[in-house]
Parts: structure tokens; sequence; C-alpha cells
């Protein structure tokens, strides 16, 4: 099992907010969770993240054979694990070049990889940056500032494009996107989708779903899972919304 | 020992303690010591100071057994050693260095408006020990670096500098403060910019934890001209950087920056006064702040806008970065405006470091220690970006480096 989440339950700030949530995720699927507002999916992102403030309460999450709770939010993202944000920090003065360069060779040297030099990053930079539109002055500026929205989750596929993570989890990436910015960054997905790595994709519509097909798809709901299925359950919602869940 | 004491003893190694005038007036000074009950609360000179330290003091000064450099190494360019606060005189067609004892001081401390509430400038005219003047002269374009050396321990130094753009010239300052001895520097900088004149001054303060740094400084701009200030604060030591700062003519500009990196228990102190006193001029200051361990730091900030200073514009910010929890940075910034047709602001935001980016990047691979110094770089990058001389930029990203290395 590439990712298994077992009966996982954590709090913040006296809320408890995922309630025994299990989960699989075998190498090669792609998985979607949809479910309404305030039912714990962006927590449930945060906390695989490594996120530090919330409390485990109970559970035990395994990615590729670790126990994800061993690994710290650095460890984690050198493992392979990604997370799209739903909001991507703006950080003024971090430049995105050598920020995303550097991130790269942490992941290399913890697979005890050869680092990849200035010339190499700034050619492979560019090529995924043109794949997804992304003009080369854009890399010029600080991380996510002065982005709109859809240049923001752009730049984050193609942090995960330059990352190439076994696992990334988006979280609402289709939030805030018009039609042909959701197009490039789906492209964008499918484009990095193997048979070796997979994706868990957080959605409250089945519009995205239109353009990265999920081999499953969950409906959470206060807190854990309440069913499971194919695509056909993402056109339920889509049809008759969450209420009967 | 008090200050009166203090004095009487010493007064024979003070300059110009045989001038009738200037005793009268030290007289005063002591009178005011004498019936302060130097209340920190009312007086800001006072802030985050060990008063024992400042005001009941041996008082110690050697005069430097070899005279101070000046090397024209460039054309326009001179660098100038100051030890213990004095420096040889110099003179050709550009520049002229005179140094104070030379001077008539009746004219050296006319433009002295700041005595009185500010117990450190008092200090310095009491026990003045050393100083120097220098012009530049008309339409010159001049390069100074000044390396400030104090020789000995326990040294007190009480120093007055007169720095004076005449007409049509602009001077790139660079003084460097770099002292590893248990001494005391006292310093008065008045600062006079004629018509027309540019003064670009770059203070890099780097002392070990036992010396400590006052310096006080007092801009006066004609019209057309512009001081620039940029202070990088690195000492281990105290430090104070008050400015206080005159726009007298009409379209002068002031521009204050200082950056200031602390840790363990030291503290650095912080103030600017400045007045508009004349349409169209323009101020803005920067105050930017990293502190960790139990340091501490002020910033003072004072604008006042005559009800003549139509036109003027005049922008206050002081940010800072708190690396603990026993770490603390109090930021006062006030803009008192009399005129109606003015732009003006101030902000000040003080906080620990961004969380929410910190998780960011870690997520990214990044180890959290590396993310918090990437953080810290990017908090002064603007200010970094905008040093235009090389060399110094050189300088300040070694002292970043170094200090970065010490974050935990």
């Amino acid at each position: 099992m590439f990712l298994e989440i077992k009966d996982l339950s954590v709090k913040i700030e006296n809320k408890n907010i995922l309630k025994g949530l299990n989960l699989n995720i075998n190498k090669g699927e792609v998985h979607a969770i949809m479910g309404p507002n305030g039912s714990g999916k962006s927590t449930l992102a945060n906390v695989l993240a490594g996120k530090e403030d919330y409390e485990i309460l109970n559970g035990k999450v395994n990615f590729k054979d670790n126990d994800l709770f061993d690994l710290n939010i650095e460890e984690r993202a050198q493992e392979g694990l990604f997370l799209a944000f739903q909001y991507p920090v703006e950080i003024p003065g971090v430049n995105i070049t050598p920020f995303l360069h550097s991130a790269i060779n942490s992941k290399k040297k913890r697979m005890n990889e050869e680092e990849i030099d200035n010339l190499s990053f700034a050619k492979l930079l560019k090529s995924k940056a043109s794949d997804l539109g992304i003009n080369i002055d854009m890399l010029k500026r600080s991380v996510n500032t002065g982005f709109s929205g859809g240049e923001k989750k752009r730049y984050e596929i193609l942090q995960m494009s330059i990352l190439n993570p076994d696992l990334a989890i988006l979280d609402e990436t289709d939030s805030g996107l018009d039609i042909d910015a959701l197009k490039i960054v789906t492209d964008g997905v499918n484009k990095l989708k193997t048979k070796d790595n997979s994706f868990l994709i957080i959605t409250h519509y089945q519009k995205l779903l239109d353009y990265i097909k999920p081999d499953y798809v969950h409906v959470m709901v206060n807190g854990s899972i309440v069913k499971s299925g194919g695509s056909e359950i993402a056109a339920e919602i889509e049809k008759d919304g969450f209420q009967k869940f | 020992m008090n200050i009166q004491d203090n004095y009487l003893k010493n007064k024979r190694n003070i300059f110009f303690s045989e001038n009738k005038d200037i005793q009268n007036h030290r007289e005063k000074l002591i009178n005011i010591f004498q019936n302060d009950r130097f209340d920190k609360k009312n007086n800001e000179s006072l802030k985050n100071v060990n008063l024992k330290n400042f005001i009941d003091f041996n008082y110690k000064y050697l005069n430097p057994e070899e005279t101070s450099v000046i090397n024209n190494n460039k054309e326009n360019s001179y660098s100038i050693v100051s030890v213990n606060g004095q420096c040889s005189s110099f003179k050709d067609d550009k520049i002229e260095i005179i140094k104070i004892l030379d001077e008539d001081y009746n004219d050296f401390s006319k433009n002295n408006t700041i005595e009185n509430n500010d117990h450190f400038v008092n200090l310095n005219s009491l026990f003045l020990n050393s100083g120097f003047k220098i012009l530049i002269k008309k339409n010159n374009n001049i390069k100074i670096k000044i390396s400030n050396i104090v020789t000995d321990d326990d040294l007190t130094i009480f120093q007055k500098n007169n720095f004076i753009c005449e007409e049509g010239s602009s001077l790139n300052l660079i003084e460097e403060y770099e002292n590893k001895n248990n001494s005391m520097s006292n310093i008065l900088n008045v600062i006079n910019l004629e018509k027309n004149s540019y003064l670009k001054h770059f203070l890099i303060q780097d002392n070990s934890p036992n010396h400590n740094l006052i310096i006080t400084s007092h801009s006066s701009c004609k019209k057309d001209s512009s001081y620039t200030q940029k202070i990088y604060n690195f000492s281990e030591g105290y430090v104070r950087n008050f400015h206080y700062s005159e726009l007298i003519e009409t379209n002068s500009e002031v521009d204050l920056q200082g950056i200031f990196f602390l840790k363990d228990n030291n503290t650095s102190n912080n103030k600017t006064f400045v007045k508009h006193l004349a349409e169209d001029c323009k101020s803005n200051q920067v105050y930017k702040g990293i502190l960790s361990d139990r340091s501490k730091a002020t910033y003072f900030s004072n604008t006042y806008v005559d009800q003549v200073a139509q036109k003027t514009e005049g922008y206050q910010l002081s940010k800072g970065i708190l690396l603990s929890d026993n770490a603390s940075y109090f930021s006062k910034p006030e803009l008192k405006i009399y005129a109606d047709d003015v732009k003006c602001s101030h902000g000040s935001t003080i906080g620990p470091i961004d969380e929410n980016a910190i998780f960011y990047l870690r997520s990214r691979g990044m180890s959290k220690i590396a993310a918090t110094k990437i953080l810290i770089s990017s908090f002064i990058n603007e200010e970094l970006n905008s040093i235009d001389n090389e060399q110094m930029s050189e300088i300040i990203q070694k002292k970043l480096v170094r200090y970065l290395s010490k974050v935990k």
C-alpha cells in the first residue's frame, strides 16, 4: 500500500475535525475526495503534509512504508509527498528560482542522488514553465507575490512538476480558476501522471474531475469518509448535492 | 561619582574648558543632570538604558599616538582612520578636514539644537574630547570611508563631528564601527547640506558585546538638498542611533533607513525626529529589526509638519521579526501635522516569523532553520538590494551570513 490512513482522528483548538477516517491509495491511482464546506478535507491535506497546528488523537498513516507521523514536514516532502495549497502563501523577497532549486536538491540529497547544478536546473525550469504556459519573467519574481489566483495555482503545479512527487495532494486547486486556467492546470497534472505516482484530489465540484479522471471518488462528511466508489458518485453529487450524505 | 565631580576632576582633559561661554553653558548642563529625576517613562533617551553605565562612568581618554591617516587613493576618494575620535587635518582643492580643537567651538556648536532633553547629547557637550569637521567644497563629488577605531579598554570617547556639503557638492560617506574593546563612544554628527547638495551616509556598526556606541546625528537641509542615512547594526554591544533632521528650505529630502540584527541580551535604541519647515519637502523612514533571544529594541519616530510646509510627503515604517518569546521591540511612530496639503503615513508591524510561510517552504523540502533564514533574508531583501555600492553590499551580506549562522 502506498498511502494507508487508518482510523485517523484529529482536532484543532478543542474542535474534533477528522473522526476515524480511513483511506487507502495504491501506486498509480487517482483518488478524489469531495465534500461540503467544513467537512475536514483541507484538514486532511494539511495533516498529511505535516502542519503542526493539529493534534493527532488517534490513528496511523503509512506512506511508502514509513510511519508518516515519524517524519517532519520537510522529510515528508523529501520522501515524495507534495501538497498543492488551496491558498498558496505569498513570500515577498524569496525568489522563485533559487527557492525551487534548493527544494529539488534537498529531495535529491535525501534520496542520495546527485544534486542538480544551476544550468541544468534553469533548463528544467524553463521547459516545465513553458509546458504550463508560465511566462519566464514570472520566474524572476518572489514566491506567489502579486500573483493572480490563477497564476498562484499554475505556479503550484509548476512546483509539482519540478519536484515530481510520488503522492500529490491537490487541495481545491480548481477554486478561483477560470475555464482556460483550469484546463492548463489539469493538463499539467495529467502530463505528470504515471503508473508510479498517485494523486489525491480534493474538490467541491465535479468540473475538475471532467479533466482529471479519478479511479476512485470518496465523499467526506463531518470528518470521515461516508461513501466510496467510481466517477458516478461525482455525477450524483453534481446532480443532488451533499445533502443526502 | 556624580556628573559634576566627574567633570571637575577631568576638566583639564576636556576640550574648550578654558572658554568662558562654554564653561557657562556646561554649568547649565550640569544643573540639568543634578535636577533631573531621570524619568524613564517620559524621556525617550533613557528607555532601555542602564543609567549607571552611562551617567556614573569613569572618564578615561587617550590621545592617539599616531596621527590618523588620510589616503587619497583614488581621484575624489578618501580613506580616513579616526583614532579615538580624532583625525589629522587635511586640505586640498576638493575637501578640507579640520581637527575640532583648531575650530572655533562657538561656530561649531551653533547648530546644536537638540541638547537639554537628550542626556547623551548633554554628556557629549560636557565631556567633549575629540572630533573633526569635514567640508566638501562647492560642486565636488566625493567618496569618503571612515574607519572609527578605539585603541584601548575603558575609554570614554565624546566626539563631535561636523559634515558640511557646500552648494552643488555630493558626498558618499561610509563609516565603520568595529571595535572589540570594552569602551564607550558617544558621537554627535552635525550635518549641514547647502543648496543642491547631497549626502549619502552609510553606517556599519559591528562592535563586540562590551563596546557601547551612542550616535546622535543632526542634519539640516537647504533648498534642493538631500540627506540619506543607512544604518546596518550588527553590534553585540549596546547601540543607540538617534537622528534629528530639519528640512529648512523647499524641495529638500531626508531618507532614513535602519536595520538592526540583535541577539543575546543586546539592546538597540532608535529615534528619529524630522521637522518639515518648508514646502515641497520629503521624508521617508524605514526601520527594521530582527531580534532573537532576550534582545530589545525601541523605535521612536516623530515627523512634524509645520503649517508653512505644504505639499509635504512624510512616511514612516517600522517592522520587526521576533525570533523568541523573550525578545521585544517597542515602536512608536508619530505624526504632528499643521499643514493641510500633505501626504503622510505611518505604520508598524512587529511579530514572530510567519508560521504559514515557514510551513509552505518546509512543505517543499526546506528545513525549518533554512526556511527561517530565507525568511529573515527576504524581510530585509528590499533594503539590501537598494545598496548601490558593491563593496558595501558584500560587507553587509557577509555580516548577515554570520548573524544567520547563529540563529537557532
